[in-house]
């Protein structure tokens, strides 16, 4: 199983914006999202693969097969939704990659070896780590609202006042944790994961680089 | 960045984590109406103020919690980075929102960070940074209406698009945001007296 540096799915993720900015070319951006998929699949997140293959298809089939007869009214609502979500596509396929094979310690030792600041690493990839916690506390306190059955207007209460409080608790856990492993400690810090770049990162970049080539030759 | 000098003293890591953590919160409650406001054109537009009339909570409570230069332009650089990554951005909202942050930090930092009513203000100037994200269909109203026809988005939302893109629903979408924002912020408050505060979290 193929394994890319982090730095190289950071740069990969500029490219994949930057080809979908670029390209107008329909044959392009089909080959471009193939080729993603086909790494991701070489990094081996295969189920991945097939459910992101199924929407892009859905969306291109929708777009050139189903608009075209379906009435003004539906087209209006869905149009916006589908040509995004093509749009999204390949920097979702990039995106998961990271998610899939890049631990946040991965992506902090990436991030320290740019000279990215400490005060902008740190909250990013306390962030980062975040958003599964936020989505768990979501369905405990849907779970405890519909035990409760909280009228519609204080939903909105009822759902944010929970959060922020363990929000904060996190926040001081964590700080807690954080400052007994010496995060304020003033001297430069070394990191254990060694990364470097390899021959898929060059070859991965590379084609990164063919891609907006070809994008801005064949708008 | 500015992050390291300020008036009373630099961000430890402690105020880091609590940045990185409200930041996840306001992102998440962004996200949801980034996604909604591809349904319809309209709810693009009001956008914005959607936003600004539900993140007013993390937002003051951030503020209250890192009484600190650069709180908010970490918060603001932390969502356009996780918007950049998942490929839904454009230069306009970047630059917007920029704005609005350096906005309502000068605005935290010349009322001391403590005082309500600088709060409320600097959240005023934080939410209207969003209008960036709708801000493309006056700025470059002929050339993104061609473009976005160009990349094959329907006629019928481009007019429709058109229709709403008029002056005077640029007017009432800044005067709206500025509105919801006020009122976000006054929710938030009424939540601190009612919870946070009886809670000691504040």
């Amino acid at each position: 199983m193929l394994k890319l540096d982090p730095r190289t799915c950071i740069i990969l993720l500029v490219i994949a914006n930057a080809v979908i900015f670029i390209q107008r070319n329909i044959a392009i951006e089909i080959i471009w999202v193939g080729l993603l998929l086909l790494l991701l699949c070489i990094c081996g997140a295969v189920r991945s693969v097939v459910k992101l293959a199924a929407v892009f298809t859905a969306c291109i089939v929708i777009q050139y097969f189903v608009f075209p007869v379906a009435p003004k009214s539906v087209v209006s609502i869905f149009f916006i939704l589908i040509s995004y979500a093509r749009k999204v596509i390949p920097c979702l396929i990039v995106g998961t990659l990271t998610m899939k094979t890049v631990t946040v310690r991965e992506l902090t030792a990436a991030l320290l070896k740019w000279k990215v600041p400490y005060s902008l690493i740190i909250p990013l990839s306390v962030s980062i780590r975040y958003f599964p916690a936020i989505k768990e506390e979501i369905g405990y306190i849907r779970d405890a609202m519909k035990l409760r059955s909280i009228r519609f207007t204080d939903k909105f209460e009822c759902m944010i006042v929970p959060i922020m409080m363990s929000a904060t608790t996190t926040s001081d856990e964590l700080s807690a944790a954080a400052v007994t492993r010496g995060i304020e400690n003033p001297c430069k810090k070394t990191s254990i994961i060694d990364i470097r770049f390899g021959i898929a990162d060059f070859v991965c970049i590379a084609v990164g680089v063919l891609f907006i080539a070809l994008a801005v030759i064949f708008r | 960045m500015n992050v390291q000098r300020s008036s009373n003293g630099k961000m430890k890591g402690k105020e880091l984590i609590t940045v990185g953590i409200f930041s996840a919160i306001y992102f998440a409650i962004n996200l949801v109406f980034m996604v909604l406001g591809g349904l319809h054109p309209i709810i693009w537009i009001l956008m914005p103020a959607f936003i600004a009339l539900f993140t007013g909570v993390p937002y003051m409570l951030l503020c209250a919690k890192v009484p600190k230069i650069g709180a908010i332009m970490l918060m603001g650089l932390i969502t356009g980075i996780i918007y950049f990554a998942t490929g839904t951005f454009t230069v306009v909202i970047l630059v917007a929102f920029l704005l609005a942050c350096i906005l309502a930090e000068a605005i935290r930092y010349m009322t001391g960070f403590r005082s309500s009513v600088g709060n409320l203000l600097s959240y005023v100037a934080f939410s209207v940074g969003m209008i960036g994200s709708p801000l493309p269909i006056w700025l470059f109203r002929n050339d993104f209406l061609a473009q976005i026809k160009e990349q094959g988005i329907g006629e019928h939302y481009v007019q429709v698009l058109d229709d709403l893109a008029t002056g005077k629903m640029l007017v009432i979408m800044i005067i709206l945001t500025i509105v919801c924002a006020f009122i976000g912020a006054a929710v938030a408050k009424v939540l601190f007296r009612k919870h946070f505060e009886k809670a000691g979290i504040v």
